[in-house]
């Protein structure tokens, strides 16, 4: 295996793994702006998501029973949120940025009690051995050059998200489902019309974005690092938030988006210890940058390409419009 | 006929601060509740919170110095909400404000004279983080980029920007951390009352409060902004400058944020890190639960800055209850005067117009 080979191996591996909890979250807050309910604040359920996993995982020593409880935290929070807005036809950004802050303080504070709580039972507040994921290697497939690692090199979840991908692009695309969702977002009265009920539709939507969020979350904690530090998501659910508006809307464009920002994340990861190592002079000039102007990359990359792309889209048009607009 | 206006418009005020401290009441006493469940005594709580956020005059001082930055950013957030532009970004225009109000107080000195430094730093601080929010606006105008969109981006330049810079031109001497030098004495925000927080930041960012409340609701330009917020159409119908007055109203966001990270450094933290605390988000919410309305933000600013305050003196008690409980009760506050009162970016009730951010057209089915 020549070195070239060897870096776009280790760049797309990395990319998607780093990109999988960002796909998954992304496509549920898809499928709910789509349905016409922007939430601001799957900051504060990815966050709920990490502390479930991470305490259930570490108190049952089962990562799978975290993983589900993390999904159930997602719901519990969409619970909340769909109340607020739909039913109770309160402002979305309102709501979420209060969701985020709700998800911020009782991850912080749940953390606190549990850290409190195993050690005055003497237990270490580290997970059990073996209980969180590792990647599961698909025998065969994985020896693709070039980007066997990258998709078969993975964790169960991520082989999760790329299966949920297909199937909701193939929902929202080719079903009646489908259009039904994305008519909840566009057409409401169509769908009141057409016999369907818009706040139930636009509830179950949030659901399953909420759940989606939750596994995210899982992600984070009992996967890709096996710890939790408060606010361990970093701003990540903004960026998720960024990224379904860089796709306009689409879940391929998400994708590409979600895939994109990971790559650059990975490519300016590796450039950091590199240009150290390197014998190549340019690589090497590097090293007098500040290691803050590669981890900005993503970000300026992702202003950078929208910036050149220019194209607007409108997106669903009855976000955080309540439905039905006139109370009754 | 201006006055019964006026008083009218007071009543709402009186209407809504009286909601708010009912329904923060019920919040407390439910926290309160919540916390006995967790195995905290519920009285003690109480008493400690209260204590340290209000209990002395110092105490009383480190709540306002707490919800100063927190009426900025929120000024900031209203302001640019109030006229349609969702500015996301005060995190990163506060970052921007107080990493050039440090230079110009530890570094690029200009001259030494206090009375001159500090003003100096602020006004360096605001256009700092004016221009920042420029860069949005410009981006949004120019480059159909959305300002939701390219703010929530350019707050982690901006953190990237700052750290980059605080452990490289201006890290203090003898540390590894991305950390500023301490500003000297002299320079700091005078203290109003001896020995306490109370620092002319705060007397500062309540006129600025009041001044864009006399800018919104008692000028052409306040009027014509929120025009655009409403409806751009219209507003262009009107020959109003809509891209001028969204660039105006984003500089004036920015500079409200960034005047706060100003003040920050300079009246109350000292020293700069990049990770200050999460103001600019939490203005957001501020800006929300004070309906968009500067005298309102007044309110919620210092609300917020109470809760947080006494939940840092309870954590740092025996009782030890974590103070992320701040963080819960506000987001409880928010969603229930959100169904009470209905909090809205969506104005469309006071001004009649069901369909403001609504399609214009009905959609066929």
């Amino acid at each position: 295996m020549n070195t070239s080979q060897n870096i776009i191996t280790f760049l797309s591996r990395q990319a998607v793994t780093a990109a999988t909890p960002m796909i998954l979250a992304g496509v549920g807050e898809l499928v709910g702006e789509l349905s016409g309910v922007i939430n601001i604040g799957i900051e504060g359920a990815m966050l709920m998501g990490c502390i479930a996993a991470y305490t259930v995982t570490g108190v049952t020593g089962h990562g799978t029973v975290g993983l589900l409880a993390a999904g159930a935290t997602g719901m519990v929070m969409a619970v909340i949120f769909a109340a607020a807005t739909v039913w109770g036809r309160a402002d979305q950004i309102v709501a979420g940025t209060a969701m985020d802050l709700l998800g911020v303080g009782l991850s912080g504070m749940i953390w606190m009690m549990y850290q409190n709580w195993r050690e005055n039972l003497g237990f270490s507040t580290a997970l059990p051995h073996g209980s969180g994921f590792s990647p599961v290697v698909i025998p065969l497939l994985h020896e693709i050059p070039y980007l066997g690692p990258a998709l078969f090199e993975q964790y169960m979840l991520c082989y999760l998200t790329m299966c949920l991908c297909v199937v909701a692009w193939w929902t929202l695309n080719h079903t009646r489902l489908g259009l039904i969702i994305r008519a909840l977002g566009d057409a409401p009265e169509a769908c009141h019309a057409a016999g369907v009920r818009v706040r139930l539709g636009r509830s179950l939507c949030l659901l399953f974005a909420g759940a989606c969020a939750g596994a995210a979350g899982a992600y984070l904690s009992i996967m890709q690092t096996h710890a939790f530090a408060s606010d361990m998501t970093g701003g990540e659910g903004f960026v998720v938030l960024a990224l379904v508006i860089f796709g306009r809307w689409k879940l391929p464009g998400l994708v590409g988006g979600c895939l994109f920002f990971g790559l650059i994340n990975s490519l300016q990861q590796t450039l950091q210890t590199a240009r150290y190592t390197s014998q190549n002079t340019a690589l090497h000039a590097l090293t007098h940058v500040p290691f803050q102007f590669f981890q900005m990359l993503p970000y300026v990359a992702a202003i950078a390409a929208l910036a050149i792309m220019s194209r607007k889209s409108p997106g669903p048009r009855y976000i955080n419009i309540p439905w039905p607009s006139t109370k009754t | 006929m201006m006055i019964r206006r006026l008083f009218q418009r007071m009543c709402n005020a009186a209407t809504a601060v009286t909601l708010a401290v009912l329904v923060c009441g019920a919040v407390l006493t439910l926290a309160i509740g919540a916390a006995a469940l967790l195995g905290y005594p519920p009285l003690r709580v109480a008493v400690l919170w209260l204590h340290g956020a209000a209990g002395s005059w110092y105490a009383l001082s480190s709540s306002c110095a707490d919800a100063c930055p927190l009426l900025l950013t929120g000024l900031a957030a209203g302001v640019a909400f109030r006229a349609g532009v969702l500015n996301i970004g005060a995190q990163g225009q506060f970052l921007m404000g107080a990493l050039v109000a440090v230079a110009l107080s530890t570094r690029m000195m200009i001259c030494h004279q206090p009375v001159l430094v500090i003003p100096l730093a602020l006004i360096g601080g605001a256009l700092a983080g004016g221009m920042w929010g420029l860069i949005a606006q410009y981006l949004e105008r120019y480059r159909s980029v959305p300002v939701v969109l390219s703010t929530i981006l350019l707050n982690f330049v901006a953190l990237y920007l700052a750290e980059a810079a605080l452990q490289g031109p201006l890290q203090a001497v003898g540390t590894a951390a991305a950390q500023s030098p301490e500003i000297a004495g002299k320079y700091w925000l005078p203290l109003f009352v001896a020995y306490t927080d109370f620092h002319i930041g705060i007397i500062l960012a309540l006129v600025l409060a009041v001044l864009l409340w006399v800018l919104q609701e008692r000028t052409v330009f306040g009027f014509e902004s929120q025009v655009v917020g409403l409806n751009p159409g219209t507003a262009k119908a009107m020959r109003m400058p809509v891209t001028w007055r969204q660039f105006q109203i984003m500089f004036i966001s920015g500079g409200c944020a960034g005047l706060g990270g100003a003040i920050q450094v300079l009246g109350q933290v000292h020293f700069m890190t990049a990770h200050m605390g999460n103001y600019g988000y939490a203005g957001i919410a501020v800006a929300l639960l004070g309906r968009l309305n500067p005298l309102g933000i007044i309110f919620s600013a210092g609300f917020f800055g109470f809760l947080d305050t006494g939940a840092f003196r309870v954590e740092e008690s025996s009782l030890a209850l974590p103070h992320d409980m701040a963080n819960v009760i506000k987001a409880v506050v928010i969603l229930v005067m959100l169904v009470l009162a209905g909090i809205s970016l969506r104005r469309s009730r006071r001004v009649g117009n069901p369909g403001s951010s609504a399609p214009t057209e009905t959609p066929s089915a």
